[in-house]
């Protein structure tokens, strides 16, 4: 009866065991130890049931342990491992069918069977503190589960091997896509940042070729002629206006072919100024003309920079010539104008001056003339022609007026004009006039002397005016002995400081001298005691020195002849110093 | 009477004097032409016309007197030419004469002074 329980049980448990492949698939090794062990404790009653499965060469292996009270036995797994190596042998395949063992202080039975053939895939130990165990179902049970575990356990490694396996490549995969990922984009940036490599090349090579562009614009388009030079002078470059002007090829003006356009006259100097520019190592300029390619020479100002490096040193030059022939001409023009209009106010005396205004006033003079005599004629006729007498009167009038417009005219030209104001140094004034008028002075047998004082004061006023002034004193000096015969023709011109911050001028000749009762009429307008002349020098001069706030009078020598006058104030500056001084 | 009176051309820039002496050679007894320039005059009719020719000296801007003067003697017109000048310059006169010119008269010059010198250039007196 127990026997046939025994039996009804066991194949139970055999079912069961048969069944638990179905529980495993797709578990891992652990999971088949597990469930295993749990099936066989629970079935087979069992106080302590272990398995292992062996790991890869060089891998611990995969032990489980399960244990009826957890106070009765606290041995570990590995430790049951290490104990059935060292009692029941390496070799499986020897082990006895039951041995007798005490663990954590119990006296258990063990079976203990390889998992596999050989045992290569691990082994299956189960204990019972049962003396009669195993009983024969029991170690059929036992058997039949070694035999599924082995099974169950290849297939869970095969099935984990693959996982891994598949694991590992997936890993192994999305490795190598990374790498090649950070690859790629490592590539791609490379190409990129070399593309704007590329494209930052292009650009700059585009923006120098576009400033080079814009510098030969420069150079080329400046209205001048620009050219460079090495340090021995000799020509490096020239723009191209320059070959233009020249007409020369960059070759042909090369070193110092440009040499053969300066103009033969002006080469030496503008060669010297050049070494004088190179020798100083400063910048400079000359001036030269220059051929243009139709054999025109025109002026030319030649300028020149050095360049120099950081030491200093100077390592080319840099050169601009610019036309100024305009220029030139209108100083020229300008000089031989300003030459004409002074070397005319000086020289032209009042008696040249006067034959000017003669042609003026004989104009209108002359028609007066014609028509009174006509007029006259026309009433003396018989019978008498009125009419036209009338006619011939009114023109005759109106040609007086004329007469009488040119000479306002001529006053207003002397004395409404104010003074330019410049500080006049009254000797140099009367050297320049004495040096001018000294042919005519000299012809007449004049004896000319100077005495000008040495410390006398500059004065405000208009120099040309002053010295026509002087230069009509002395004429009149000269005229006024030209008749004298017997004693010497003495000329002498002081100059001296005179009371109150003046300064006085004298005019004193050995002449003929003049009325003592006409003194006051001297300067009166067309009086004159001369055959030439229109009487209006002392006139005029009177009004000049006047508008210099000044007096200009006529005086008898003791002796023989006259003594012509005038005294003006100096310039202000002292007045104004002593003023100060005053206040302080 | 009127045909047999003598042609006097007057050329002169000087407005009062194309104006004034034409009437007083009228009253003189002449016939009286002006011109303003020695252009004028050799345009006009009456270069073949002319007994005796007034000329001013210096005339701005064109022929001057002695400019016309040579021009005639080129043209083989004898005019006798009394010059005239408002120029206070006496010696142009002799050279003015050595060169043909009939008389030279000094402005302001007289109603007989002309007179004297145009019957001396026409050759009445």
């Amino acid at each position: 009866m127990r026997e046939t329980e025994r039996l009804k049980r066991c194949i139970n448990d055999l079912i069961s065991v048969l069944a638990l492949p179905a529980i495993w698939t797709g578990g891992d090794p652990t999971h088949v130890l597990s469930t295993l062990l749990e099936a066989l404790r629970g079935m087979l009653g069992l106080d302590l049931v272990y398995a292992r499965m062996n790991g890869p060469p060089g891998e611990a292996p995969i032990e489980v342990v399960r244990v009826a009270g957890a106070d009765t036995f606290t041995v570990r797994a590995h430790q049951i491992g290490v104990m059935l190596d060292e009692r029941l042998g390496a070799d499986p395949r020897n082990w006895p069918p039951v041995t007798r063992n005490v663990i954590d202080g119990t006296e258990v039975s063990i079976v203990a069977m390889p998992l596999g053939l050989q045992g290569e895939i691990g082994a299956l130990m189960a204990g019972s503190r049962r003396a009669d165990f195993p009983r024969e179902t029991e170690r059929l049970v036992l058997g039949v589960a070694a035999n599924q575990a082995a099974i169950g356990l290849r297939e869970a490694r095969l099935l984990s091997d693959q996982k891994r396996l598949a694991t590992e490549l997936d890993q192994r995969v999305a490795r190598r896509t990374a790498e090649l990922t950070a690859a790629n984009q490592g590539l791609r940036k490379e190409v990129a940042e070399r593309r704007r490599a590329e494209d930052e090349l292009k650009r700059a090579e585009e923006a120098i070729r576009a400033s080079e562009h814009n510098l030969q614009l420069i150079i080329n388009t400046i209205p001048a002629l620009a050219w460079s030079a090495r340090l021995d002078g000799s020509a490096e470059f020239f723009n191209q206006h320059y070959l233009d002007y020249v007409g020369l090829s960059a070759e042909q003006a090369q070193d110092w072919g440009w040499a053969t356009a300066v103009h033969p006259d002006d080469r030496d100097g503008l060669f010297a100024t050049w070494q004088r520019m190179m020798a100083s190592g400063n910048p400079g300029e000359g001036e030269a003309r220059l051929r243009r390619s139709d054999g025109e020479y025109r002026w030319f100002l030649f300028r020149a920079n050095p360049l120099r490096d950081d030491n200093g040193h100077i390592v080319k030059w840099y050169g601009i010539n610019t036309d100024i022939e305009a220029l030139r001409q209108s100083e020229l023009n300008l000089r031989h104008m300003t030459e004409t209009i002074a070397h005319m106010t000086r020289v032209m005396t009042m008696g040249e001056l006067t034959a000017a205004i003669a042609h003026e006033i004989n104009q209108p003079l002359s028609g007066i003339i014609t028509n009174a005599s006509t007029s006259l004629r026309m009433l003396a006729g018989d019978p008498p022609n009125v009419d036209g007498a009338l006619e011939t009167a009114r023109r005759t009038i109106r040609d007086a007026n004329r007469v009488s417009d040119v000479i306002t005219r001529l006053r207003e030209l002397y004395t409404k004009k104010e003074a330019a104001a410049e500080s006049v140094d009254l000797n140099e004034a009367t050297r320049e006039v004495m040096a001018l008028s000294l042919g005519v002075v000299q012809k007449d047998g004049v004896i000319p002397r100077t005495e000008l004082a040495a410390d006398l004061p500059r004065v405000t006023g208009d120099r040309v005016q002053l010295q026509q002034v002087v230069l009509n004193l002395v004429r009149n000096a000269v005229d006024a002995m030209s008749a004298v015969e017997g004693r010497p023709r003495e000329l002498l011109i002081r100059t001296g400081r005179d009371e109150g911050d003046r300064v006085l001028l004298t005019v004193r000749d050995t002449g003929v001298g003049f009325q003592r009762e006409s003194a006051d009429r001297l300067f009166d307008p067309f009086y004159t005691t001369k055959t030439s002349g229109m009487g209006i020098g002392l006139s005029v001069s009177r009004s000049i020195i006047e508008s210099h706030h000044g007096r200009l009078w006529a005086a008898l020598n003791d002796g023989p002849g006259a003594t012509f006058a005038f005294s003006i104030p100096c310039e202000p500056v002292g007045a104004r110093v002593e003023s100060l001084v005053n206040s302080a | 009477m009127i045909a047999t009176r003598s042609l006097v051309s007057v050329v002169d820039d000087d407005p009062s004097v194309r104006e004034s002496l034409p009437d007083l050679l009228h009253e003189l007894g002449f016939a009286a032409r002006a011109f303003v320039s020695a252009e004028e005059f050799l345009a006009s009719d009456c270069v073949e016309h002319t007994g005796c020719l007034i000329l001013d000296i210096a005339m701005p801007g064109g022929m001057s007197g002695p400019d016309l003067q040579h021009e005639l003697t080129l043209r083989r017109r004898q005019i006798p030419i009394i010059f005239i000048t408002a120029n206070g310059d006496h010696t142009i006169r002799p050279r003015l004469l050595a060169q043909g010119a009939a008389a030279c008269l000094f402005k302001p010059f007289s109603d007989t002074a002309l007179l004297e010198a145009i019957n001396a250039a026409l050759g009445t007196s």
